[in-house]
């Protein structure tokens, strides 16, 4: 059976300018802004008030405010941060390493997914600050000359967390805004009200479309997208050695890094499909995101599925391989103790329900699709739940064991920075083009179908 | 200046090559995506992977140097018997520094010598140019040999020519 085309027929450079300026400059006979964008932007909203007072309280009030208390000193704060940074892996992946590649499907999809990654990991970034206790002090990090004579310390993974972090951040938001440049200046000249000329025109910085600005254009996006491809592999592999570093039950193990890997790619398709599946019907993308897109991430959500399977099952095997006790116990317990749940709900929703995605039918059945990325969402939270609460609630010393619960304020901040990342998300849906034109145009010109 | 419009890329990619054939003035071609292949008579390549190694390097280097210097001459310090010049644990700060200068290189690079950040030029006047990033395809020219442009321009038929004050 032939391949759906990365593109309805019939579409032109020129239909492809229209449709997409059409949706961000609200041309055409309804040019207001739809209504299921107001209500999706007040639901982000009220989450993202939530998320103000829970920070508020929380710097009011101090971290006695959440569960955490000795054994189980990390809770939400760095399981939601862990969970955040790699949802914020999928774009990477899809804008910068299917680049490398030169693989069609990514251009209509890469815009989405950069968007994704700048939301998500603004949000990872909140946590390790809010959870430093005196986060006023965060700057601390920063290798300044100071009065203290006080440098980081630099043979600690959650030192090399903090550059990992900021170098991500930054090389994201640049990475996303470089690849928006010519877009920005269609969007400039197309502009019928002076407002969105200004705006539009400030945010293009001059492009014109020079030959000398392509050829530098081209140079840099290809350096940036190979530099961004190994940047988002060593940020994952960063974070599982912030556990591996440690000699906590659960966590002291060389399989950390590319595990992590594995769980970021993995929830970073899932969140793109998660997204993107009801976007094209919202804003009309079926012509560019067609059936081969979904198929395509269908196929690597299923991979990346495998990946982490494989990675569960070498975890169950190193730890019964080795000698340690205390880490068996841990791993029964694990598996049949009072969080055996969570770990149940992981194999589930991680495993086996993206299983499904082996036959083409279900890959192709949209809503079952949505589900399982959603399944998938949810049992990477659970996953880390698993290796953060577990592992610290069962130590070696049977003395030591506790056990933890999450206070509403916890809560709130998880469901804050939801709100942060759909508030973020819809106002670059609003506001940006969600489609990469130019690099459809180029596309197109080649014959692409 | 003389600003002309084409229909196609290759009649403006034609029309800017035979302009530098015979040295009728500086030319400067826009066109909303990148152009197939280099142009004719136009150096292809560009300096900037080479701005960003050396922005890689300063990051890499630096801050390697940064952390030898914290933990060697500033702020020694013994953890866990390990020598105070323990260089493998420096690497993926060093990694991650490389990158971001390498990133910022090639920003910075890129609003300088792409000439970016001039939200203004005297090429906007023409009303060509508000077509250069829709779709159409606009040939710049500042003659050196006014008659010589527009020679090979009334060969290859633009389908609009227009003269801006420089």
């Amino acid at each position: 059976m032939s391949a759906p085309a990365v593109i309805a027929a019939g579409e032109t450079a020129q239909s492809v300018t229209e449709r997409i300026c059409a949706v961000t400059l609200r041309e055409g006979a309804r040019p207001w802004t739809p209504l299921w964008w107001w209500v999706a932007f007040a639901v982000s909203l009220g989450l993202l008030g939530m998320g103000v007072i829970s920070v508020a309280w929380l710097f009011y009030a101090g971290l006695g405010i959440w569960g955490i208390d000795w054994p189980v000193a990390w809770g939400l704060d760095i399981l939601n941060y862990v969970w955040w940074i790699a949802i914020a892996s999928g774009g990477t992946f899809i804008s910068a390493l299917f680049f490398l590649l030169g693989v069609e499907w990514r251009t209509a999809l890469n815009r989405l997914a950069e968007s994704l990654t700048l939301c998500a990991a603004l949000c990872a970034a909140i946590f390790p600050i809010l959870h430093l206790g005196r986060p006023w002090f965060f700057y601390w990090l920063f290798p300044y000359p100071n009065t203290m004579g006080l440098w980081a310390q630099f043979r600690s993974p959650l030192v090399w967390d903090f550059f990992a972090i900021l170098t991500y951040v930054l090389a994201s938001i640049l990475f996303w805004y470089f690849g928006l440049l010519p877009d920005l200046a269609t969007l400039r000249d197309r502009a019928g009200r002076p407002g969105q000329r200004v705006f539009y025109g400030v945010l293009a910085l001059g492009f014109r479309g020079s030959g000398r600005q392509w050829r530098h254009y081209r140079a840099v996006y290809a350096v940036m997208a190979a530099l961004m491809a190994p940047l988002v592999v060593s940020v994952h592999s960063i974070v599982g050695m912030d556990f591996a570093g440690s000699a906590a039950t659960g966590w002291h193990s060389t399989q950390f890094p590319p595990f992590f890997v594995f769980g970021a790619a993995l929830s970073g398709f899932a969140v793109v499909l998660v997204v993107v599946l009801p976007l094209r019907a919202l804003l009309g993308l079926q012509a560019y995101v067609t059936a081969r897109h979904i198929d395509v991430l269908g196929r690597l959500f299923l991979t990346s599925s495998l990946c982490v399977a494989y990675a569960y099952l070498m975890d169950a095997f190193s730890t019964f391989y080795g000698s340690d006790p205390a880490e068996r116990t841990m791993f029964v317990l694990r598996v049949f103790g009072l969080y055996a749940p969570v770990y149940w709900g992981t194999i589930v929703l991680n495993i086996l329900l993206p299983q499904l995605l082996w036959w083409r039918a279900a890959r192709m059945t949209a809503p079952l699709v949505w589900l399982i990325g959603l399944g998938v969402l949810v049992g990477m939270w659970l996953e880390r739940f698993q290796i953060i609460v577990t592992s610290l609630a069962r130590t070696q010393m049977l003395s030591a064991w506790g056990q933890y619960t999450p206070t509403i304020w916890e809560w709130s901040l998880l469901f804050g920075t939801i709100g942060l990342f759909l508030t973020t998300f819809l106002l670059i849906v609003r506001l940006m083009p969600v489609v990469a034109m130019a690099e459809m145009r180029a596309m197109l010109r080649g014959g692409v179908g | 200046m003389i600003v002309a419009a084409f229909a196609t890329e290759m009649g403006m990619r034609e029309a800017a090559a035979e302009m530098r054939r015979g040295d009728c003035g500086f030319v400067e071609t826009y066109m909303a995506m990148e152009p197939w292949e280099a142009e004719d008579g136009v150096e292809g390549g560009s300096v900037l992977p080479t701005v960003m190694l050396g922005g890689g390097i300063v990051g890499g280097v630096g801050g390697f140097l940064m952390q030898a210097y914290a933990t060697t001459v500033s702020y020694p310090q013994n953890v866990g018997g390990r020598p105070d010049l323990s260089w493998p644990s420096y690497v993926p700060a060093t990694f991650e520094l490389a990158v971001l200068g390498a990133v910022v290189a090639g920003m910075a690079g890129f609003l300088l010598l792409a000439g970016m950040l001039r939200l203004y030029e005297p090429v906007d006047e023409a009303d060509c140019m508000r077509g250069a990033m829709l779709g159409s395809y606009v040939l710049v020219v500042r003659p050196a040999d006014s008659a010589c442009a527009r020679r090979v321009l009334a060969r290859h038929a633009p389908i609009r020519i227009e003269e801006v004050a420089e």
